[in-house]
């Protein structure tokens, strides 16, 4: 114990240099425990902009050679025909396959507004209450109808009953706002927040189109999503390669995986700041080795053992260390807090266990790297000879 | 009382390697302590005062010869082992008193006593061996700065005293103290050896090697007298 109670002593009598040092690691262990932070809220975030359509696949024209080419657009495309979607239905069955038509045009709001340029997408009235939920208003029921995104809607201030001049000048008629879509975020299979929707009948009317930009087949069972994405790609892609089949899944695995490295960098980065920390802990206890070599020669002199001396500096770098990271821990609450709200302008993510799990890394890392900077300190004070630490003035 | 000297050296050798070649600093030692003896160990500079002082007190290993700490043989000793011998059975009081500035006066003193025990222990001891040397209780709670030279010689006789050793080894214990308050450690040293401990005090100053009962003359490595 007087050895412990010696360590205090020596780190309240030099406190200046002890905070110095624990300075260090309390700037390691925020280094490390923010940045961590950071990357599993951004998982998180992601992760639930990404759930709605974690149940999907998505299936799109072959966008290497092959395919068809068709459509009576504005422009020569890739699709898929009407048949290619009976085929896809027919394999899919009995999970929900989705036509989905995509352009973008011009349109214009009210008496003398802007022109605006969006995505407008084509779906068969029955198709959107599963795949779209509203904020506001109702889905469209005839073709003279349409659904905005919730971004849309803000960003040109349209609400509920709003009318909108589609196609240069109104050309392709006027369509009445029905509904609001509820935010969606990135999406694999509709980004709708800045798009309008329509109704089939009317897009290909306007847009002279009968053939399909993608099929989303809504998996009801989420084991099957693999079994279903094979039998598509083994259907329509026995002779040549017609469509790419993404399963929504795997992709979120991904992102989530390439987030996960992304975290693990940024952290290293912070472990970095922690080894700098490590080699002024190094530094420090060096310099009281050094000022003690007399004191060391004393205790060895009057029966303390190798072990006892070794401890005693041991105890020195565990205090710089646990304290260093318990101030570091609380900092990293503040600075996830911090990074949270200005990065992600939410701090839902911070208090959850996968988030604080990082503080713990942080603070452990900073007490380890404590502990091993001390050790060579200490094995050097332990080893003095007592004769010559004697004599040391 | 057994006796079985407290000490015995028989042809004690030490040599320190050096890159010129060794330097024998001592050279066929052989002397013996009883128990309740006061020794003077006295010499001139570079004569093996230091060395001699050092194997006493087991903080270091003859080159060859044998060495007997109350019938202990120390040549093969671990660095543990030996440094439980001095923990047990040897005080130490040097020139400079050697206190811990950190520590009080009580901690200072009841130190030896805890890496003995291992554990925290019982002031009083402290306070006991304290009042012993004749230091004023006020000053149990002081840092050794606080206190004069004569008073820190005092906590460092009582540190030496606190774990009942079966030798106190002195290295020049009023080299660093004015004539009058040497003479009052070497009174509280002679009054420690009629009761019973058993002293080695290595000095140059004869007349503080009056105190003692025997002188052990050293010169070149070699007992003389």
């Amino acid at each position: 114990m007087i050895f412990w109670e010696i360590a205090k002593l020596n780190i309240r009598i030099h406190l200046l240099r002890s905070f110095l040092a624990m300075l260090g690691i309390v700037i390691g262990v925020v280094a490390i425990s923010s940045m961590g932070i950071l990357g599993n809220s951004m998982v998180l975030s992601v992760s639930d902009s990404l759930r709605t359509v974690g149940d999907s696949v998505i299936v799109t024209p072959h966008s290497g050679s092959g395919g068809h080419f068709g459509g009576g657009g504005s422009s020569t495309s890739l699709v898929i025909t009407e048949q290619d979607y009976q085929q896809i239905k027919r394999v899919s069955a009995p999970n929900t396959a989705i036509p989905v038509l995509q352009t973008s045009d011009r349109m214009k709001l009210g008496v003398g507004g802007e022109d605006i340029f969006a995505i407008v997408y084509g779906l068969d009235p029955d198709d959107v209450p599963p795949l779209l939920e509203l904020e506001a208003g109702d889905y469209s029921r005839g073709d003279s109808g349409c659904l905005v995104g919730s971004t849309f809607a803000k960003d040109n201030d349209v609400k509920v009953g709003s009318r909108i001049a589609m196609g240069t000048d109104g050309s392709k008629g006027t369509l009445r706002v029905t509904g609001i879509i509820k935010e969606r975020g990135m999406a694999f299979d509709l980004s709708t927040d800045s798009a309008i929707v329509v109704t089939k009948n009317w897009f290909d009317a306007a847009y002279n189109r009968n053939d399909y930009d993608k099929v989303v087949v809504k998996v009801k069972n989420l084991d099957e999503i693999p079994a279903v994405k094979t039998a598509i790609e083994k259907q329509m892609n026995r002779r040549d390669e017609v469509v790419d089949v993404m399963d929504t899944r795997k992709v979120m695995e991904s992102i989530f995986e390439a987030f996960g490295q992304i975290t693990t960098f940024v952290s290293a980065i912070g472990g970095i700041s922690m080894i700098v920390a490590g080699v002024s802990i190094l530094n420090i206890m060096m310099m009281s080795v050094t000022e003690r070599i007399k004191e060391i020669g004393i205790m060895r002199s009057i029966g303390a053992q190798r072990r006892e001396v070794m401890s005693m500096f041991l105890y020195e770098a565990l205090i710089l260390g646990v304290v260093g990271s318990i101030i570091g821990g609380l900092l990293s609450l503040l600075g996830g807090y911090a990074i949270s709200t200005l990065m992600l302008q939410t701090t839902k993510y911070l208090f959850v266990p996968s988030s604080l799990i990082h503080i713990v890394y942080g603070m452990t890392f900073g007490i380890v790297i404590c502990l091993i900077c001390g050790i060579y300190p200490a094995w050097r004070a332990a080893n003095l000879n007592p004769i010559d630490a004697l004599r040391h003035e | 009382m057994s006796d079985e000297p407290v000490m015995l050296f028989r042809d004690v050798v030490k040599d320190y390697p050096l890159p010129a070649g060794d330097v024998r600093a001592l050279d066929g030692v052989s002397f013996e302590v009883k128990r309740g003896e006061f020794i003077s160990v006295m010499g001139p500079s570079g004569s093996g005062k230091s060395t001699l002082l050092n194997l006493m007190g087991c903080l270091d290993i003859p080159t060859s010869g044998d060495i007997y700490i109350s019938g202990t043989r120390i040549g093969d000793m671990s660095d543990t082992d030996l440094t439980s011998l001095r923990r047990d059975r040897i005080g130490f009081i040097f020139q400079y008193f050697n206190l811990f500035p950190l520590l009080n006066i009580i901690e200072n003193v009841t130190f030896p006593m805890m890496l003995k025990s291992g554990r925290g222990v019982d002031p009083e001891r402290g306070r006991e061996v304290l009042r012993a040397v004749q230091l004023d209780d006020k000053l149990f709670t002081h840092t050794p700065t606080e206190l004069s030279g004569g008073q820190q010689q005092r906590v460092a006789i009582a540190r030496a005293l606190i774990n009942n050793p079966d030798i106190l080894l002195c290295d020049e214990p009023t080299g660093n103290l004015d004539s009058k308050t040497g003479a009052g450690i070497m009174e509280l040293m002679t009054d420690l050896n009629r009761r019973g401990t058993t002293i080695i005090m290595v000095t140059h100053d004869p007349h503080i090697a009056e105190y003692s009962r025997r002188t052990i003359q050293i010169a070149d490595g070699r007992i003389v007298s």
